[in-house]
């Protein structure tokens, strides 16, 4: 750590976190990089009945779940908001509406108590939740983040940004999975159970489309994968969609995950690396998981594997990323709006 | 009163609720001599728009939870309809208020987008005959056939549908009158009003579902037919 971002990280010591970008409503409250709460009111049951999640069902549950969340925060982390430092929130990428509720939220708990307000990105999020203890990974490092909102790349070398090296041009690699299991019969979310279903099945059972393993840039696509998946499902018929559900489960994981190795491992070659983080949804996915820790024992590189709780979506990391970035004293970011697409890509 | 202040759309249209309410809020408060002095939080709860409602409603709560202070949700229509029901008692308007006849009250119209209205019925005394709903303004107009007497209506929706309420023993004062914007000083006096009452609830009132569900019933009906 520089002498400089030694100085910027330790400003504000207590901070509440609040990250609202998807489907789940999350508060946390951090003392430096040590996690004093980390609370997470998931919505998948309400998502369930629409095989997806939907922007205004999440926003309804947003507002009605946001002040308790923060509540719970302070309750269990043993603190007020009497010695709460700055306010930090996930402002994007993001579902919009339900970013506002969460950007309200921050915004109006931190102006009476004149408290500064960290703006947090997202992704930058999920790349800063290896920045918390324990065993806290320091930059440099490459950071695979595969969830059912995003698919990148990040080459990581200082605590307060990363460097995008790919990122998927359609289809997350969360959404293709929840796509695929939703075309067999599985519930929301999908990547679960398909991965269940899997393991029984055989992943060489069905010739999959390997468009983008042999692509020479670091970029990843889902589609392709998942329309050979539709294409597959019409030519077998219903019974045979049925009798070999595991097959397809199995070929499809196997063709998605060694996607992701492929990618993970070409960043490697060309950026020498010495450590490897997951981040996302899709890092609880076993085989994965696996084919990860077998590539970094392979070409001899440290893997940081982060508790599941840290890896999806969670308030920990927007405040652990929060650490790294200028706060905004009251009242500058009264007006501070959410936007709902990455500003990098904008730019 | 010490502070109000109404903002419209921005440049390009869009509304400012994310950009300027919580810097309005700031400086009411500074009028007021700063949070110390402020003893209530009162906020619109719909109905509105969807976005609108929810920031409105996170920044109140998250208002209370820095404050302490407590904090009261009032329907926006009743918010309206006191607004309405003070112009039609007060000698500037005379024409709907007739003692003799009764008159039915006062109708809130807000503008619902999609080609229907929010509207609730007000009657003189302030009881609420019509509950807040959603409906075409045909069907608004549909029930409005079956009350004997006029009325005054105002509010977006009444701006935007005049021709559809017209001739329907209606009184819409003419558009650019301030009657039809919703006043955040009546959303207070009707929180002042409900100091220790029932109607401290702060949940939203949306009165239409997200249309997932409504496509997912109009399936399952489909499906079940
Ligand atoms: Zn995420």
């Amino acid at each position: 750590m520089s002498a400089n971002e030694q100085e910027r990280s330790t400003r504000a010591e207590l901070i509440l976190a609040i990250e609202t970008s998807c489907d789940d409503t999350c508060a946390a409250v951090l003392e430096g990089p040590r996690i004093l709460s980390n609370v997470i009111s998931s919505q998948a049951a309400a998502h369930a009945q629409f095989g997806g999640v939907v922007p205004e069902v999440a926003s309804r549950h947003h507002l009605e779940l946001a002040a308790p969340v923060v509540e719970a925060a302070l309750v269990e982390a043993k603190t007020t908001l009497d010695r709460i430092e700055a306010v930090a929130v996930t402002v994007g990428p993001g579902l919009i509406g339900a970013l506002l509720v969460g950007v309200s939220t921050a915004k109006a708990i931190a102006a009476p108590r004149r408290l500064p307000l960290i703006p947090v990105d997202h992704l930058q999020g999920h790349v800063a939740a290896n920045f918390l203890e324990p065993e806290a990974l320091e930059p440099p490092f490459l950071c695979l983040i595969a969830s059912g909102g995003h698919t990148l790349l990040a080459g990581v070398r200082e605590h307060g940004g990363y460097e995008l090296l790919g990122q998927t041009l359609d289809d997350a690699a969360g959404e293709a999975f929840d796509k695929v299991a939703r075309m067999l019969g599985l519930g929301y979310p999908g990547g679960p159970a398909l991965e269940k279903l899997a393991r029984d099945g055989d992943p060489d059972a069905f010739e999959m489309p390997v468009a983008m393993r042999h692509d020479p840039g670091l970029d990843f696509s889902f589609s392709g994968l998942k329309t050979a998946l539709v294409y597959l499902c019409r030519d077998l018929g219903r019974e045979q969609v049925t009798g070999r559900r595991a097959d397809l489960a199995a070929s499809f994981q196997a063709a998605a995950v060694g996607q992701l190795v492929a990618k993970l491992e070409r960043a490697l070659k060309a950026g020498e690396w010495e450590a490897v983080a997951l981040g996302g949804g899709v890092a609880a996915n076993g085989p994965l998981r696996a084919a990860v820790a077998a590539l970094c024992e392979r070409r001899d590189v440290q893997l940081k594997l982060a508790p599941l709780a840290l890896c999806t979506d969670n308030a920990a990391m927007i405040g652990s990323a929060a650490r790294f970035v200028e706060p905004l004293p009251y009242p500058d970011y009264l007006a501070y709006d959410a936007f709902a697409t990455p500003k990098r890509a904008a730019a | 009163m010490l502070y109000e202040k109404q903002l419209g759309l921005a440049a390009d249209g869009s509304p400012r609720h994310s950009t300027a309410l919580l810097a309005e809020v700031e400086r009411a408060a500074a009028a007021c001599g700063g949070w110390d002095q402020v003893a209530q939080i009162a906020v619109g709860r719909g109905p509105g728009s969807f976005v609108g409602i929810r920031i409105g409603l996170a920044t109140a709560r998250g208002l209370a939870a820095s404050t302490g202070l407590p904090v009261t949700g009032v329907c926006t229509l009743d918010a309206l309809g006191r607004a309405i029901t003070e112009k039609a008692t007060s000698s500037a308007v005379p024409s709907p208020r007739n003692e003799e006849q009764g008159h039915s009250g006062s109708l809130a119209v807000l503008d619902a987008r999609r080609g229907e209205v929010f509207a609730a019925l007000y009657s003189p005394s302030g009881e609420r005959p019509w509950e807040p709903f959603v409906a075409s303004p045909e069907a608004l107009v549909e029930r409005l056939s079956a009350l004997p007497r006029p009325r005054l209506t105002a509010g977006s929706g009444a701006v935007r549908f005049r021709h559809e309420l017209a001739g329907r023993d209606v009184e819409i004062p003419d558009d650019d009158d301030p009657i039809h914007l919703v006043a955040a000083r009546h959303v207070c006096a009707l929180a002042e009003a409900d100091v220790g009452g029932a109607g401290v609830a702060l949940e939203p009132i949306y009165l239409r579902p997200p249309d997932a569900q409504r496509w997912r019933e109009r399936d399952d009906s489909k499906r079940s037919n």
